[in-house]
């Protein structure tokens, strides 16, 4: 599910808050190659991920009918999915949902508020498969 | 390069959200308070208040808003335990979260008129503190008869509501939703069907399943949505698009003990969302704004009309003084009245080019250039609609500065240029109604004859002719030739995009030292001030924007030119303070009956005039452009038409276009 040479980065960024997906996309947009797909739930983030190939998920934790924990549980328990980079980035102020965000399985785990450098910094070195810092 | 992340960008929709939540939120607490009344829990009112809250100390710590960060934190913690006690909140509680409320709004409020936000009152927070929430029930002692791994997911207080709710004659169901692909294409969604059936039923809570993937769960998933409802098990099949045998009923059985549950981390939505109270800003869809425009047009066309009216009741002479007065004012207000539409369609410049820092950010780490963005776009404000629209243009350009223009840090020390390169945007208004966008580097030029070379076509004598050549289309897709000329990558679709603006590319190029892209653009489309005048009989309509002067031809001025244009006739040159002009005649260019010319609209086109020879100007007035939309009748020099108030189309003419279209002819039959 990492990155081929070439092909566009789907990005799948699942926030109720629709400013705040649009602040995503802001920090993230830097990189031509990237396309970002929008879910304001967890439901349609799980719907979409069922019937779509996404490259990685930004993902809030706090939403409606069902949060942020059971999609990264939804997706860990997906064998087509098991690898997908899962970025977590939620409201600040809970540790204890960081270890029980990585735990489920998120592969990385950020508090709002965040910085472009940050998120963008993150999301770049999640798609590299050697996992390699940005420079 | 490190960018500072730009709040205000977001602090409308911010603001919108805000409130959204903070009168859903009100909303939720009456609720919470009519149920204390009857001595009982809501929560789903709780968790919905929980999610509230979270959201907005999420956004606010996002914009920097610390003061309703911590206000919402102390809610939110009260909150969360409120949830985990299955909604018991006191009256005391409910008191102080208004307060919290009340807190929040009114700093929202400041923010929405730009006035200090006031620090979170200490007693607020003490108060909020000081709360107990205890859990006022008995443990649950009667358990659905669900599968396991469903019944896991749901929290206490999701049990409590489906039992409580079946125990008051409610029906408790499970209704599954398998999505697809083809049911997605049909509009049929996780979120449609919530909607649905949220419409019908009280939806406790929906828990994604994984189940075999199959032809008809092609996804290997099902959503299973458990609700409390009167609704009838056909209308909630349908509504899940599934059938009412698949429908299952859940029923209480009592157990010994409950067993604890996890952290609420997810909160339910409520059945029907309150609409917010916006004050201040509002989002507005732009097709809106063009609605309301649309109708403006009517009036416009309605004052031509007027005045026409006048005037064949002067010519039956009446005395028509103050109607004219009248029509005058009424003139006046449809004005203003466009002026104030138009100013709710404008975005500031800057805003729109805030992303451009962050492209360059990422061209120059792929590029592995270093380069420096400078941006000054003053107060410019543009038509939603053309920031748009002209966006990709703009970031077209920069990315070909930054891929081919700025050379690699080690060559540009060798040139004895700064390793780091520089990319500037600049933007002022030119007039009333345009914008000039300039986009420069101080990159390697563009090699003239190198891009004559490739595209095999004699090497441009200016800037001009050059950048006719690398709009070529048939440019595009010579991407060797952009390390050797500096560009050429789509610079087609740059043209076009800035030309179906009506505006005006320009290029200003020196080797070695840098290019220079300018973009002329009207701030608005759709209406525009515009000359009618008569050639050939026939009225036409041209903007003044893009007219500079309006000359009377005299005849024994005019010097024959050296040979007979294919199409045009003869080629005249007047001479205009010490300039020489060619003019043609615009009847001939249309194939009209061409009489005499006593009037020459002079158009300049990348600073080269050409004069249009007319036969008289009717008036100016402001004209609604009707684009025509049919290819067929697309006619290079016609950008549309327009109704002067006589109900028959008047064309509209682009000038500038036709004068590029006739120096290319000019040009062929030169050489």
């Amino acid at each position: 599910m990492v990155r081929v040479g070439g092909r566009v980065t789907e990005i799948l960024v699942v926030d109720d808050s629709k400013v705040m997906r649009e602040m995503i996309v802001a920090c993230l947009r830097v990189a031509e190659d990237f396309t970002f797909t929008h879910a304001a739930s967890g439901l349609e983030a799980i719907e979409k991920l069922a019937l779509q190939a996404f490259d990685l998920v930004v993902l809030d934790l706090n939403m409606p009918d069902i949060g942020g924990f059971e999609v990264i549980e939804f997706i860990r328990g997906q064998d087509k999915l098991h690898h997908l980079p899962i970025l977590v980035v939620t409201t600040r102020g809970d540790e204890g949902s960081r270890s029980r965000a990585l735990g489920a399985g998120a592969s990385q785990f950020m508090t709002k508020p965040f910085t472009p450098d940050a998120i963008l910094a993150n999301v770049q070195s999640m798609l590299r498969p050697d996992g390699a810092e940005s420079p | 390069m490190s960018h500072a992340f730009d709040a205000s960008e977001f602090l409308a929709g911010f603001l919108v959200e805000a409130e959204e939540h903070l009168s859903a939120s009100t909303m939720n607490l009456l609720a919470v308070e009519a149920s204390l009344r009857k001595g009982e829990n809501n929560p789903r009112a709780v968790r919905e208040l929980f999610r509230s809250l979270h959201t907005v100390k999420g956004l606010s710590a996002m914009v920097g808003i610390e003061p309703i960060v911590d206000i919402a934190h102390a809610m939110e913690t009260v909150l969360r335990k409120a949830d985990r006690a299955a909604g018991a909140l006191s009256a005391k509680a409910v008191e102080a979260l208004l307060a919290g409320l009340r807190a929040i709004g009114e700093r929202v409020r400041a923010l929405s008129t730009s006035a200090p936000v006031a620090p979170a009152p200490p007693q607020l927070l003490d108060a909020l503190a000081a709360l107990e929430i205890t859990k006022d029930e008995a443990p649950i002692t009667v358990e659905l008869d669900l599968e396991p791994g469903l019944l896991a997911k749901l929290s206490d207080a999701e049990k409590a509501q489906l039992i409580q709710g079946a125990e008051n004659g409610r029906r408790a169901l499970r209704v599954d939703f398998v999505p697809s692909p083809a049911r997605a294409a049909e509009g049929t969604t996780i979120t449609s069907v919530r909607e649905r059936i949220g419409a019908m039923a009280e939806i406790v809570k929906v828990v994604p399943l994984s189940i075999p993937a199959s032809d008809a769960a092609p996804g290997g998933l099902a959503f299973a949505l458990l609700v409390l409802t009167d609704a009838t098990d056909e209308a909630l099949a349908a509504a899940a698009a599934t059938t009412p045998e698949e429908i299952q009923t859940l029923h209480a059985r009592r157990v010994d003990e409950a067993d604890p549950l996890g952290e609420p981390d997810s909160a339910e939505e409520g059945v029907g969302e309150t609409e917010g109270r916006r004050r201040g800003i509002v989002r507005v869809d732009v097709a809106r704004l063009d609605d309301a425009l649309e109708r403006l047009s009517a009036l416009v066309i309605t004052r031509f009309r007027l005045a026409r009216a006048a005037d064949a009741l002067a010519a039956q002479g009446v005395n028509v003084g103050e109607l004219c007065e009248i029509v005058k004012g009424y003139g006046r207000q449809v004005r203003d009245l466009r002026g104030s539409i138009m100013r709710a369609r404008m975005v500031p410049v800057a805003e729109l080019l805030d992303r451009v820092p962050l492209i360059v950010r990422g061209l120059s780490r792929t590029t592995q250039k270093p380069v420096r963005v400078v941006i000054d776009a003053g107060k410019a404000e543009l038509d939603k609609a053309v920031a748009e629209r002209i966006f990709p243009a703009i970031v077209h350009l920069i990315r070909n500065a930054v891929d081919h223009a700025i050379e690699p840090p080690a060559e540009r020390q060798r040139l004895g240029k700064p390793e780091e390169g520089l990319v500037r945007v600049t933007c002022f208004e030119r007039s009333t109604n345009q914008l000039e966008l300039g986009i420069s580097d101080d990159g390697r030029g563009i090699d003239r004859e190198a891009v004559a070379r490739r595209a095999s076509r004699p090497t441009p004598a200016d800037d001009a002719a050059l950048l006719d050549l690398i709009t070529l289309p048939g440019l595009t897709t010579l991407d060797q030739a952009t390390k050797t000329s500096g560009r050429g990558l789509g610079m087609d679709i740059v043209k076009r995009a800035v030309l179906d603006l009506g505006g005006e590319l320009g290029l200003r190029t020196t080797p070695g030292a840098g290019t220079t892209f300018t973009l002329l653009i009207p701030l608005t489309i759709t209406i525009v001030d515009a000359f009618s005048f008569v050639c050939g009989e026939q009225t036409f309509v041209a903007p003044i924007s893009a007219i500079e002067e309006v000359v009377e031809v005299a005849p024994e001025a005019l010097v024959r030119g050296p040979s007979r244009h294919s199409q045009l006739g003869e080629v005249r040159f007047m001479e205009r303070r010490g300039e020489i002009v060619p003019l043609v005649n615009l009847a001939s260019v249309f194939s009209l009956a061409s009489g005499e010319e006593p009037k020459a609209l002079v158009v300049r086109r990348n600073g080269t005039p050409l004069a249009f020879g007319i036969q008289r100007v009717v008036g100016q007035q402001e004209v609604v452009i009707r684009p025509l939309e049919d290819p067929l009748v697309k006619v290079t020099g016609i950008s549309g038409s327009t109704d002067l108030g006589d109900g028959r189309p008047t064309l509209v003419l682009d000038l500038v276009a036709l004068c590029g279209a006739l120096s290319q002819n000019r040009t062929e039959v030169a050489a």
